[in-house]
């Protein structure tokens, strides 16, 4: 597990998923739920928070594949924060992708752009659009 | 054939008489330029017009004689003018004008400084003229 | 501590803790500005990894161009390659590589330095080469290590070590532009000024004159004080000319003392007659050295001067002029309840001299008093009538005279009128233009009692518009008009509304006896004067002309004298004439007739041509002429200059020098670039 420092999201795609809301619907014929209302996921270290979320479930095993976050969206870890209009985390293909006023900030970095694409396994993120980097020079 | 009396009855250049306040900077040609302008405007009891005068000076050498001596010197006088309400206000009439005055220094030190002296007040008088022409035609005073 | 802001079109994180920023890249930090193609932020490292084409501008004005660079976040310090370094948007130093340390230091190697636009591949007008440039913000300063000096690419002279100030730096000590010179009496040679600046308000030039036939160390000290200023010049030299050292001291100096006084003083000494001619320092002939103190105000004046004089003339002994004179004034002006203006005059002066002989050893003081007298009052349609009255009475002490007694007094009145009517004739809205005619008729008696007292003033008077209604018509106090005199005068003019300008005056001066004291060549002494008619024309636009002439009634003329001025956008023009008839009275005696012209010309930003000449028509011979051209670019200043002299004395031969000025712009002690960078053709 690689440790993003800069950049991309302390997160750790393996970690179990609880989702708590006010409201959840689920549709038997394409298998998805969607969470209503104050909705906040948490794995591991990082906690995501956002108006409507729709879960995606693995027909074969069962589990989680894909989020899909709505009405602005926040991610909080313990070293870094980031929001965005809409997010898609892919847990089986280990991206998070960020779309729609993005903004990251982390200790002494802070990255706005319109679309961030962030690949968990290899540690790397792309920013498109309008990419603004603030960076506080070390002492 | 047209011309009338530039003093006459309630004309303009009457109502200059005696209340224009004049204006010079403090160095000889300034003095001797205000005293002509106010022996041919009358002394300001109660100034009713401002009459702002600059003057600048400048000496040329009019004459060389084949062995260097400058026989003969060449004030040029130049006075700028702004005559204004004795409160301010924009310009009444206002110009430049320029004249020169020549002087010989070929006797003494003494005879060449008396021409000079009598060089800048004859310039003095020949641009305070000047100015007092252009006042005199200014139309339609308040 | 400020934030470094990137902007990108797109931003890769790679895995290794490296930011990469691409498309229109910008960065900003604490005003200073970065674009480049791509930049990489190496956080481990805290460097910015920066790949061209590289611009960076600094708050100071710095502009940098670069192929690559690696700079620390804050843009300041870091290493540029391939980069080109400009100030003040004149100078640019393109440098294999510049480092660019935190604190103002900029280091260039492999630097090429110039103003000139460089063009295509060729290699610019000038430029300076160095292994090392150093530019140190703080102190704008530019230090080249191993510097050539190039002229399109060939080099011609190398310093081992250089220091120029940067353009953006008004006052610093060094080398001023040098001037080469030729000329007969000096020889081949070159002005090398260095600049030293002593604090805000002191400063001392030193120039040494190095040439063939002379050499001179000139030294110039300025001093500026919180209530005025002095300036000191000094010339120490030897040349072919003459055995033994020769000096100049030329100092004067003004003071704003309280209550308005000011002071004055302006000392002139030199070793020979000949040195100011000779190193062409000015062409005066008499040199002044004067101590005055004065104040000037509406209610009247006040004055008191001593000058020493010494003559460079050949003609004349400096202990004759007088050499020593003093002088004293003092003005009250009233206007008393009747009206008009009275001032009340006091005045001396004191003259010593110490040759050998009656004329040339006669020392004279006097004491005057005087009051004058002015009024005037409007009369009838317009009329104005002006009359004037003055009193005097003047006590003078002679001596080392024996044919004059050594104190005498004299008392003098003069009273005049003078009628003034003035009509105007507004021509029609069209020119909006306005004629004045104005006749004058001046009538003015003067009575002289006591001792025909000496003179040491000159028995010439001027002929001009001003003689025709004065009341005191002769220069200085010795000599006084007696009986009547009438001036009669007439003034045309014609003013339009843009104050475009055309005067004609014409007079006469009528008198009942000849006066006694001026000789009778001079017309204005006779029973009848010469005619006088003087005219100007003011166009308006800095372009005039004067004219005064006075004929006799067979049209003879006896005086003329003529001025022209022309300023405009391509060129500038004044030319003066002047007749003189001879006047033994006067010290000439045979006609003065000369004309000078003094013209520059400019054709388009770059060519400047200028010449002046002086000829004497009556002695059918050239007095001076100077012919000068001059070329500048953007990057350099090149004025030539070729002027003879024909002065010919026992000491001074007729001579003619050239001189010739290179100034580099883009140093602070050059002038300022033209703007007149060309296009880069082709």
């Amino acid at each position: 597990q690689t440790q993003m420092a800069l950049g991309g999201l302390d997160a750790d795609p393996d970690a179990p998923v609880e989702i708590t809301a006010e409201s959840l619907s689920v549709d038997q014929a394409t298998g998805r739920a969607t969470f209503t209302g104050e909705v906040l996921i948490g794995q591991g270290g990082m906690k995501i928070s956002a108006a409507t979320v729709e879960v995606i479930y693995d027909e074969a095993s069962g589990d989680i594949s894909r989020l899909e976050a709505m009405g602005g969206v926040t991610f909080v870890t313990p070293t870094e924060a980031a929001e965005a209009d809409r997010a898609v985390y892919d847990i089986a293909g280990g991206n998070l992708t960020l779309t729609g006023d993005v903004l990251l900030t982390q200790a002494r970095t802070a990255l706005s752009s319109q679309s961030m694409v962030i690949d968990l396994a290899a540690g790397t993120a792309q920013l498109d659009g309008e990419v603004r980097t603030v960076i506080e020079p070390a002492q | 054939c047209g011309f009338a009396p530039a003093y006459g009855p309630g004309s303009d250049a009457a109502r200059l008489r005696g209340r224009v306040a004049v204006e010079v900077p403090a160095t000889v040609s300034g003095y001797l330029l205000r005293a002509r302008l106010i022996d041919r405007l009358g002394p300001a009891r109660e100034a009713a017009y401002r009459l702002d005068v600059d003057t600048s000076e400048q000496s040329e050498q009019a004459a060389i004689s084949a062995d260097g001596a400058v026989l003969r010197y060449r004030l040029l006088g130049r006075a700028t003018f702004a005559l204004r309400p004795a409160g301010g206000g924009t310009a009444l009439a206002e110009g430049t004008v320029e004249a020169f005055a020549g002087y010989s220094s070929t006797l003494g030190t003494v005879a060449s400084g008396a021409a000079e002296r009598d060089a800048r007040e004859r310039l003095a008088v020949l641009l305070a003229d000047q100015v007092m022409t252009r006042l005199l035609v200014t139309p339609d005073l308040p | 501590q400020g934030l470094a802001q990137l902007v990108a079109d797109s931003v890769t994180v790679t895995a290794d803790e490296t930011l990469v920023a691409r498309g229109n890249v910008e960065a900003f930090y604490d005003g200073t500005r970065l674009s480049a193609a791509a930049i990489a932020y190496d956080r481990a490292a805290d460097r910015l990894n920066v790949t061209g084409p590289i611009l960076i501008t600094t708050p100071e004005g710095e502009v940098f161009t670069a192929r690559a660079a690696e700079l620390s976040p804050q843009l300041e310090a870091g290493l540029l390659r391939g980069a080109r370094l400009v100030l003040d948007r004149q100078l640019q130093l393109a440098a294999h590589r510049i480092d660019r340390t935190g604190d103002g230091i900029t280091a260039l190697t492999r630097t090429a330095a110039t103003s000139c636009r460089v063009c295509g591949g060729g290699p610019p007008l000038w430029e300076i080469r160095a292994a090392r440039v150093v530019h140190d913000e703080e102190a704008r300063q530019l230090y080249f290590d191993d510097a050539s000096f190039h002229i399109r690419g060939v080099p011609v002279m190398w310093l081992p070590r250089m220091r120029l100030p940067d353009p953006t730096l008004e006052r610093a000590s060094g080398l001023l532009v040098p001037q080469l010179f030729s000329s007969d009496t000096l020889g081949f040679g070159v002005q090398l000024p260095y600049f030293v600046r002593l604090g805000g308000r002191r400063d001392l030039t030193v120039t040494p004159w190095i040439a063939t036939g002379a050499r001179n160390l000139e030294l110039r000290y300025r001093q500026a004080f919180r209530n005025g200023w002095t300036e000191i010049e000094t010339h120490l030299s030897e040349d072919d000319n003459r055995a033994g050292p020769r000096y100049a001291l030329l100092a004067e100096g003004a003071f704003a003392l309280p209550r308005d006084i000011r002071l004055e003083f302006d000392i002139e000494a030199v070793s020979d007659d000949a040195f100011l001619l000779d190193y062409d320092l000015s062409d005066q002939d008499r040199l002044d050295s004067s101590l005055r103190a004065y104040r000037f105000r509406d209610d009247g004046y006040a004055l008191a001067e001593i000058t020493y004089f010494e003559s460079l003339r050949e003609a004349e002994a400096s202990a004759s002029l007088p050499p020593l004179v003093a002088r004293l004034e003092r003005e009250k002006v009233l206007t008393p309840g009747i009206g008009g203006r009275l001032t009340l005059r006091a005045d001396a002066d004191a003259l010593w001299r110490d040759g050998t002989g009656a004329e040339a050893s006669r020392d004279v003081a006097r004491i005057g008093l005087s009051a004058d007298w002015h009024g005037a009052g409007l009369v009838g349609p317009g009329l104005l009538v002006d009359t004037a009255l003055r009193v005097g009475a003047d006590g003078y002490a002679v001596s080392d005279d024996p044919a004059q007694d050594t104190a005498q007094t004299r008392l003098s009145q003069a009273a005049g009128v003078t009628l003034r009517w003035p009509l105007l004739r507004r021509e029609g809205p069209a020119s909006g233009a306005t004629q004045i005619v104005e006749p004058v008729a001046s009538l003015a008696y003067a009575g002289v009692q006591g001792d025909t007292v000496p003179n040491e003033d000159s028995k010439l008077i001027e002929f001009d518009a001003t003689t025709l209604h004065a009341l005191d018509r002769l220069p200085g106090e010795d000599l006084v008009e007696e009986g009547l005199s009438a001036g009669l005068g007439l003034r045309w003019s014609r003013i339009d509304s843009a104050g475009r300008t055309l005067s004609l005056q014409g007079g006469r001066l009528f008198r009942d006896r000849v006066q006694p004291e001026l000789f009778d060549n001079s017309d204005l002494s006779q029973r009848r004067s010469d005619w006088l008619v003087s005219s100007s024309l003011d166009f308006g636009t800095g372009a005039g002309v004067e004219l005064t002439a006075s004929f006799d009634d067979a049209l003879d003329i006896s005086g003329a004298e003529a001025r022209v001025a022309l300023e405009q956008a391509q060129f500038d023009l004044s030319a003066a004439y002047l007749w003189l008839e001879p006047d033994v009275a006067e010290g000439f005696d045979e006609r003065i007739t000369e004309t000078a012209l003094d013209t520059t010309l400019r054709f388009g930003p770059r060519w400047s041509l200028s010449a002046q000449a002086r000829y004497d028509i009556a002695a059918e011979a050239p007095v001076r002429a100077e012919f000068g051209v001059g070329w500048r670019n953007e990057c350099v200043t090149v004025d030539l200059s070729a002027s003879r002299r024909y002065t010919d004395t026992q000491d001074v031969d007729p001579s003619t020098s050239f001189g010739l000025s290179v100034n580099l712009s883009g140093f602070s002690a050059g002038r300022p670039a033209v703007a007149a960078a060309g296009r880069c053709e082709g």
